[in-house]
């Protein structure tokens, strides 16, 4: 393997954990937040895919314009999920039943879908789709470059609104003792509403880049559930900048063990680096000891 | 909470009792024995969602049309043709059910072929047991055939010599004209990689050098670096091994942001999606791009025709949109029925025995012949390639209603 | 939801049913013996095949999610990658039958425990790795660890790869094929509901719920906890991997992708939920109702999309109504039932793990 291939793999593992991290993001938020374990996430992503889809297929809304339609609209989604279903659970058995109505959700979505839209296989199509600027001997795909820019400026609006907004400051709060943000005078069931909706709401955004990438149905949501539960663990449960981070890892490992030994042995690696890093680091690569009890 | 509880949980408890009671009726049996004039039952088992979900519902199209068609003909042996096609969400254990349910509880009294390699065998199995034949259109596999089954017809292709075609064609180009380099990417699937060897020895043997081969695994939702080092490898001949639009079509946008164009791009499967496929690489950077198989939309013979001519009457689209499913589906009644009109009967001992006597048999498709194993000996592979929104026929060079192929491959659209 | 005692910090996740007292036992033993004789009578008064073969998979899943909860169920860790024993199981039969030239038949099912003790060894060290991780961790690890099994079934050349595995073809009979399947799941069945019992009933069933309750209190109360977990995984896989045999061999072949899939790790994680995490009945019936309805209602349903968005919608409705699963949901029923005739109102005990343990 020549030393440019290397570098085309790891280009190419940086960009496209871009994309995955834009799935994740929403996943972490809600994991951090909740304690809940979102086997929904897949199909959101399709679903998030397929608004665009319906609004630059049908409408005539591009897909960079559509998301000022579809965030809003996966944003009212989400909030309806965590006041129908998700604030039901109790406390104690949270994270185990979240993975059974996350799950009855996302059949019930894919359902949908399906009955909408039908089993074929759809692409996003957009002029940028195809396009790439030529840079130091690489050509790096425009769609791509979007991507990875949606995930820098959300990741950065994320943490601006963490760490500088006092809603930020109740989500923290309440994400590290219940009980003390409850007598400190937080609403703690709404913060939750509101970071669910927040968490479904940035799916959308991954949901349009990775349909501009991948052709899908409403099948394809299940391929992409454990990759991006192992995105957001090896991040830390919450950390927005550790899915970045974890995301970037391990796509770039799967992406030079694809071009330098073979591409069925990369994702077997990916889930082995996946495993010693977590037995070694329970946390995660970028997670914080407060916040979480592990 | 309690007030709630009650109540519903002596809702659920009959639920589930009642659910108990007409799962223990329904499967009771229901004798379906062609008897008179009435009408007899078709059964089949298509996964109309799950993995398999879009083949599925193409085969169920290409069932139904055949069944519209016979029926309008007056049938089979003078019965009307119900079809009862039930779903297996593309799991084995379903699959296994439903053709208990079609033969030993329904005896339905012929059976169709359920979608995929991968469910053929379980599916073959059981109708082994009950001496049923088993005709289908998308069990060619080697692994299908190597069951030791010998109820089993496949009417389409065996697959593993789907791209000799395509190899022999790059290999009889001039010298000067023939591609230098190849290279061949698989993913790891029963169905495709059995081909890509095959091509790859003869275009070895025609001087094309190997630059690249790869092998990779189904469940890939990211295709960059692949794609990417294929690209980076610049061969003359890119050959796919592929079952689904998703693969071709993400190697086919890596390549156009990679500005790397081919001289001749075949794909073992997907390109054959018609419209479903156009639409994921985007309209115009289709052109060019080849897939083998035993059928197109356009394919010039009297009854494909008519069969295009009611899909579209249906379903619409153009012709070049028609699935080859749907053709698959469509020659497996063909094939069935030619077989139980020259046996006069249902009885499935003589089905077999006629399909095996090495008659030849028509399809829209083409025409069917058995070996001893059940592949169809008799239809040869032919090439198509997008050209300017259609498939067409390019191979083999001069065949009745080909067009001459475009070599080398225009450029992308963008 | 205010359930009993959820409030107070160190109350037992789930309220575990009192022992019946004596006067209790014998009804108790008759209703096992009743439902006994139902379930080895079944194939004979139902010998449509349908039926048959939709009864044999539902015991594959009873099995299934009995094992899968003598660890998930007991300890409260959540495994979501049992189908690497299900998949290794199989794939351990098959190998085997072929290499020692097996005939179809009888002799295949003498194979199932080489498939479970090949399981069991394979827990060890995957129970290893993972059990060093806890709560959400764990379940994504088991969930990689899956992954790399499922990965490794393809891409070895001695599984066959993609092509699979073919089994010997057992000379059955057409109409009398399932019952042998059936019967053999029915013995393994009920040899498992016994081991799972009888956990629940040992020292180590308690050590298990006190990990359950609190992982450090029990490791500062003396419980090996890492001995005690690893023993209770290596336990439930031993039956997943029979269990895996025995399916596979009744489709007839074994594909990487069928022989780990990750829907099998989320259907007994459903099954025992919706029974009843962490009692003995509970994966029982949910396993019962769920597989059995599941195969009838997607054999029914042609239209694929109605069928998701109405099993959907039910499953969100059991899950509502009745968080804790069937059987401890009327379990307080009775209970309640029972302390409203003999206590005065207000004054039922709660039911509390120490009060058991002690």
């Amino acid at each position: 393997m020549t030393l440019s291939a290397f570098a085309q793999a790891v280009v190419d593992g940086v960009l496209t954990g871009g994309v995955y991290a834009l799935m994740a993001a929403g996943l972490t938020l809600i994991f951090g937040v909740m304690d809940i374990i979102n086997i929904a996430q897949g199909i959101m992503v399709i679903l998030g895919a397929y608004l665009s889809y319906e609004l630059s297929a049908h409408v005539g809304i591009g897909l960079l314009p559509g998301l000022l339609l579809t965030v809003p609209a996966m944003f009212v989604l989400g909030v309806a999920i965590e006041f129908g279903f998700m604030r039901r659970l109790r406390d104690q058995d949270r994270t185990q039943m979240s993975i059974l109505v996350t799950y009855a959700v996302a059949i019930v979505i894919e359902g949908i879908v399906t009955a909408v839209a039908g089993v074929d296989y759809v692409q996003l199509q957009a002029s940028y789709v195809n396009s790439s600027i030529h840079m130091l001997g690489f050509y790096l795909p425009d769609i791509y470059l979007i991507g990875f820019g949606l995930a820098v400026a959300l990741m950065a609006g994320l943490y601006f609104m963490l760490y500088r907004t006092k809603f930020g400051h109740a989500v923290r709060a309440s994400l590290q003792n219940r009980t003390a943000a409850d007598l400190i005078g937080i609403d703690v069931s709404r913060v939750r509403t509101i970071s669910v909706g927040i968490g479904v709401a940035v799916t959308a955004v991954g949901g349009m880049v990775f349909g501009a990438t991948n052709a899908f149905n409403p099948n394809t949501g299940y391929d992409l559930i454990s990759r991006l539960l192992a995105i957001v663990i090896l991040g830390g449960m919450g950390s927005i900048g550790g899915a970045m981070g974890a995301a970037i890892f391990l796509l770039v490992i799967n992406d030079v063990v694809a071009v330098w030994w073979s591409p069925t042995w990369a994702p077997l690696v990916y889930f082995a680096a996946l495993v010693v890093v977590l037995s070694v680091r329970p946390r995660g690569l970028f997670g914080r000891a407060a916040v979480r009890a592990q | 909470m309690s007030i709630l509880r009650r109540p519903a949980l002596a809702a659920a408890a009959v639920g589930a009792a009642l659910a108990m009671a007409v799962w223990a009726i329904g499967g009771g049996d229901r004798a379906n024995a062609a008897s008179g004039s009435a009408p007899i039952t078709i059964g089949t088992s298509l996964s109309l969602s799950g993995d398999f979900s879009s083949d599925g519902v193409a085969f169920q199209r290409g069932y139904e049309l055949w069944v519209a068609d016979q029926n309008k003909a007056g049938g089979l042996l003078g019965h009307q043709i119900k079809l009862n096609v039930l779903s297996d969400a593309s799991s084995p254990a379903q699959v296994v059910s439903n053709y208990e349910r079609l033969i030993g509880s329904d005896h339905d009294a012929l059976v169709f072929g359920p979608f995929s390699s991968l469910l053929t065998v379980p599916a073959a199995r059981i109708a082994a047991r009950y001496g049923y034949a088993f005709v289908e259109g998308a069990g060619g596999a080697p692994s299908v055939f190597g069951a030791g089954l010998s109820n089993v017809f496949d009417v389409s292709l065996p697959v593993k010599l789907n791209l000799v075609t395509f190899a022999q064609w790059i290999a009889s180009l001039p010298a000067s004209e023939r591609p230098k380099t190849a290279a061949y990417a698989t993913v790891n699937d029963p169905f495709t990689q059995p081909q890509l060897p095959l091509a790859q020895q003869i275009l070895q043997k025609a001087g094309v050098k190997t630059v690249l081969s790869k092998v990779f695994p189904e469940e890939v939702t990211d295709y960059t670096a692949i794609a990417g080092q294929v690209a980076s490898a610049h061969p003359d001949v890119f050959i796919l091994g592929a079952v689904d639009v998703p693969t071709v079509s993400a190697f086919t946008h890596v390549f156009i942001q990679q500005h790397y164009n081919p001289k001749a791009f075949i794909a073992t499967a997907g390109p054959d999606q018609g419209a479903a496929f156009v639409n994921a690489v985007g309209t115009g950077n289709e052109n060019g791009i080849m897939v083998p198989n035993g059928w197109y939309g356009g394919f010039k013979k009297a009854d494909s025709e008519k069969m295009v001519a009611e899909y579209i009457a249906k379903y619409g689209g153009t012709a070049s949109g028609v699935n080859a499913d749907v053709a698959e589906a469509y020659s497996v009644g063909q094939v069935l029925a030619q077989a139980v009109n020259a046996t006069h009967s249902f009885d499935q001992k003589k089905i077999i025995a006629y399909l095996k006597s090495g008659v030849t048999l028509n399809s829209v498709q083409g025409p069917v012949k058995f070996d001893k194993l059940g592949e169809n000996i008799a239809l040869k592979t032919l090439t198509f390639q997008w050209q300017n929104g259609k498939l067409v026929q390019v191979l083999p060079l001069g065949g009745a209603g080909t067009v001459k192929p475009l070599f080398p491959k225009p450029a992308w659209q963008g | 939801m205010s359930e009993p005692g959820s409030g107070a910090p160190g109350a037992g996740m789930h309220a575990i049913p009192a022992q019946p007292p004596p006067a209790r036992r014998a009804p108790v033993l008759g209703a096992i013996g009743v439902t006994l004789a139902v379930f080895a009578a079944f194939p004979v008064l139902f010998t449509d095949p349908t039926t048959t073969s939709i009864a044999f998979f539902t015991l594959i899943f009873m099995i299934s999610a009995t094992a899968w909860n003598i660890f998930s169920g007991y300890s409260g860790y959540l495994a979501l990658g049992h189908a690497v024993f299900f998949g290794s199981g199989a794939y351990a039969v098959a190998m085997s039958a072929k290499s020692w030239h097996v005939a179809g038949g009888w002799p295949v099912f003498a194979l199932l425990p080489f498939g479970g003790l090949i399981a069991g060894a394979i827990a060890i060290p995957v129970g290893l790795v993972a059990l060093r991780t806890r709560r959400h961790t764990f379940v994504v690890v088991t969930i990689a660890i899956f992954f790399i099994f499922q990965l490794a079934a393809t891409n070895f050349g001695f599984t066959g790869g993609t092509s699979g595995m073919l089994f010997p073809i057992a000379p059955f009979s057409a109409a009398n094929y399932n019952q042998p399947f059936y019967y053999v799941a029915l013995a393994l069945l009920v040899a498992t509901t016994f081991v799972s019992w009888s956990v629940r009933r040992s020292r180590f069933g308690l050590q298990l719920l006190a990990i359950r309750d609190d992982e450090d209190r029990a490791l500062g109360l003396g419980v090996k906890t890492r001995r005690v977990k690893l023993g209770a995984f290596v336990l439930s896989a031993v039956p997943v991997g029979m269990a895996g045999g025995l399916y596979f061999y009744f489709v007839g072949q074994v594909f990487p992708q069928f022989a780990f899939d990750p829907l099998f790790d989320l259907a007994l994680a459903l099954m025992a939920f919706l029974g009843g995490l962490g009692t003995v009945a509970g994966p029982l019936l949910g396993a019962l109702v769920l597989e059995s309805l599941q195969q009838y209602l997607t054999q029914t349903f042609s239209s694929d999309a109605i069928y998701l968005i109405a099993y959907g919608v039910l499953f969100l409705a059991v899950i509502l109504i009745l968080p804790r699963g069937v059987v401890p949901s009327i379990a307080t029923l009775v209970r309640r039932r029972h302390a409203a005739r003999s206590h005065p109102a207000g004054t039922m005990p709660e039911p509390r793990l120490r009060e058991t343990a002690a």
